[in-house]
């Protein structure tokens, strides 16, 4: 029998992390979609840096900046008793970090496609900048939230570089499905690395075609999308 | 009352302009913002609905200043009194047309002229259908009920019926005016369709690449020279053949094509496409009865 | 469209009607038009118009002087004729004016009407309008 470990912490990690994510790329999708301020072009390059360069090098940087040793890790050791190096908020903060480009590119593009004059015509009708963008903005590009959501967590359950820098590879606190898989294998059990990747790949496969053919059918059913 | 003065840079395809404009409206009246593309028509609506920022200048609606570059004055599209119906209708595709309608509400309004105008635009039996699946003229007609749910102290149209067959601009028109009047709206309209512009509105101002060319009743602005005919119709020109010596002009007026005998020296001045008056005598015209009325 | 301009002497009124004398030059035109000088205050004594009536609406007459209910008489002479197959333009020359008329060439030949020839041009007064500039 298999350790089901790994694999609740991977669901656990990618919800949380998806969640997290959730919230903070809402309003900076909606910032890099409408704002005409110059500087917006470092941000869109910064949140499109995890999509090209090696997970180890993220990693890296996060373990440096995290570590207790640091000025950043040492700060929040000292003010907030938090430590982010080897612990399981440690790997959903560089989760968030790392899926940011795949919740954010497909809500800013999604808030780009939208006509303009949907979000004038709430403001003209007396509505604010908040209720616009949830009543108005947010249930219009559905497929484009359904998308980032997916996709992050997909991503999320897939990584495996970041979660090693990290994490480390501690059993019940950061050992995650892909980390679970590659010792199985560092240790030949062949079946067991098998059975784990085999319920990944299940799993990712399932959300994935579901996802396509919801958008598809949304896509279908109203033909403004 | 409604006032506006205002400066802004426009750009558009045809190179860049000044847009300098400004106008009074008396309350209750349509006002029509009547020029080629590029003038700055929307400009000047999205400018009073708090869209689109002027360089300088000022709004004032009822005594309210909206916007005034010299106090630093510029209220929030949202807390402005305006009802703007957008080219593309801009109709949210989430919600009912109900919705749409509902969602122009503000908190503690009476629902009741919701209910009336879902009436009155002959929009019950859709109240319940999404937009995406609505023609064109349904469209309209929500976009125009959804803009007067908050009784705005203005109407703004932008070329609202410039997608419309002629049958359906018309009804559309009737109940432009209909609203128009039972509400005691201030309306301004923009728009190049002669025929409607007659139909609808008070006043008329022609622009020009941002600068107000004329101004005044329709009949007056578009009529060069005043003519003591009264028999007379604009229309446009579709057709000019030779007969013989003569020339067979062919107007188009409202949905009549008129034929006119030119001659070869009137018609130099004359193409296809081009804006005229037809005028007669009333002593010409002869009437003749239709049907068994 | 032939335009003439001048300038009004004489206004009579009566309920919405007004018969308005204009002169130009030496000629004097009669309009009859549906205003009046309360709603139309162009019409007003010593006021420039133009006088303005199609080249279809102009009456050729040879012998002179006919008796015709006719009111606006103009005597002029023949400047050129255009020939069509159906119908003729005349273009006439009454001393500074130039008036065209257009007739079908069956009367044109009737009348045998060549250049030079002294004429009359015959215009009905309800089909003499007048316009105004600013």
């Amino acid at each position: 029998m298999i350790d089901w470990q790994p694999l609740l912490l991977t669901l656990k990690l990618s919800l949380i992390t998806t969640a997290v994510l959730f919230f903070i790329a809402v309003p900076f999708a909606y910032w890099l979609a409408y704002s005409r301020f110059k500087i917006k072009a470092i941000f869109e390059a910064v949140v499109s840096l995890p999509l090209v360069l090696p997970p180890s090098v993220l990693g890296f940087y996060l373990l440096l900046a995290f570590s207790p040793a640091n000025a950043f890790g040492k700060f929040l050791d000292h003010y907030f008793n938090v430590r982010l190096v080897f612990t399981f908020p440690g790997l959903v903060v560089a989760s968030v970090l790392y899926s940011l480009p795949f919740m954010v590119h497909p809500i800013k593009s999604g808030l780009k496609n939208l006509s303009p004059s949907l979000k004038e015509a709430a403001y003209t009708l007396g509505k604010s900048r908040f209720t616009t963008l949830t009543r108005i903005l947010l249930p219009n590009i559905r497929p484009a939230l359904l998308t980032g959501i997916v996709l992050s967590f997909a991503h999320t359950i897939g990584e495996f570089g970041v979660v090693l820098m990290i994490g480390g590879n501690i059993p019940a606190e950061t050992r995650v499905a892909s980390l679970a898989i590659y010792d199985e294998v560092q240790a030949m059990n062949y079946h067991v690395a098998n059975m784990y990747s085999l319920i990944l790949f299940t799993f990712s496969f399932i959300i994935l075609l579901a996802v396509y053919l919801f958008n598809h059918h949304f896509s279908k059913a109203d033909p403004l999308q | 009352m409604i006032k506006f003065k205002a400066h802004k840079k426009l750009s558009s395809s045809t190179g860049p302009s000044q847009l300098d404009v400004a106008f009074e409206l008396e309350q209750g009246k349509l006002l029509t913002i009547y020029g080629s593309s590029g003038a700055g028509k929307t400009t000047i609506l999205r400018i009073i609905a708090g869209l689109t920022r002027a360089e300088s200048g000022y709004v004032e609606a009822n005594n309210e200043a909206w916007f005034n570059s010299a106090k630093n004055i510029n209220l929030p599209a949202a807390k402005r009194s305006v009802g703007l119906v957008f080219q593309d209708f801009a109709l949210f595709p989430n919600l009912t047309i109900r919705e749409n309608l509902e969602f122009a509400l503000q908190k503690g309004d009476d629902k009741k002229l919701l209910d009336e105008l879902l009436e009155l635009m002959e929009l019950q039996q859709l109240q319940h259908m999404k937009p995406g699946i609505l023609s064109g003229g349904q469209k309209q007609r929500v976009a125009l009920a959804r803009a007067i749910v908050r009784k705005p102290a203005i109407l703004l149209l932008d070329e609202p019926l410039s997608a419309l067959d002629d049958a359906m601009r018309y009804k559309l028109q009737d109940m432009i005016i209909k609203v128009h009047r039972n509400y005691k709206l201030t309306t301004i309209l923009v728009s190049h369709h002669l025929p409607e512009i007659y139909r609808l509105s008070d006043e008329v101002i022609c622009l020009e690449k941002g600068l107000i060319q004329k101004q005044g009743k329709p009949s007056v602005v578009f009529t060069e020279q005043k003519i003591s005919g009264k028999f007379k119709v604009t229309g446009e020109i579709i057709e000019i053949i030779p007969a013989d010596i003569v020339f067979i002009v062919s107007v188009l007026c409202a949905n009549e094509i008129i034929k006119v005998v030119a001659t070869a020296s009137e018609v130099k001045e004359l193409r296809t496409g081009q804006k005229v008056m037809v005028a007669s005598k009333a002593f010409n015209p002869v009437i003749i009865k239709l049907g068994d009325s | 469209m032939n335009t003439i301009p001048g300038k009004i002497f004489h206004i009579i009124t009566e309920d919405n009607i007004s018969l308005v004398k204009v002169k130009a030059g030496d000629i004097i035109f009669t309009s009859i038009v549906l205003d009046t000088p309360g709603t139309s205050p162009y019409l007003s004594n010593g006021n420039s118009v133009s006088v303005n009536f199609k080249e279809t609406e102009v009456i050729i007459a040879k012998t002179w002087p006919l008796e015709i209910s006719v009111q606006n008489r103009v005597q002029c002479v023949i400047k050129n004729i255009t020939h069509g197959k159906i119908l003729c333009q005349v273009d006439l020359v009454a001393g500074e004016f130039n008036i065209q008329s257009v007739i079908t060439n069956n009367a044109c030949q009737q009348l045998n009407l060549n250049a030079g020839d002294k004429v009359v041009a015959l215009i009905k007064t309800n089909e003499v309008s007048l316009s105004y500039n600013d």
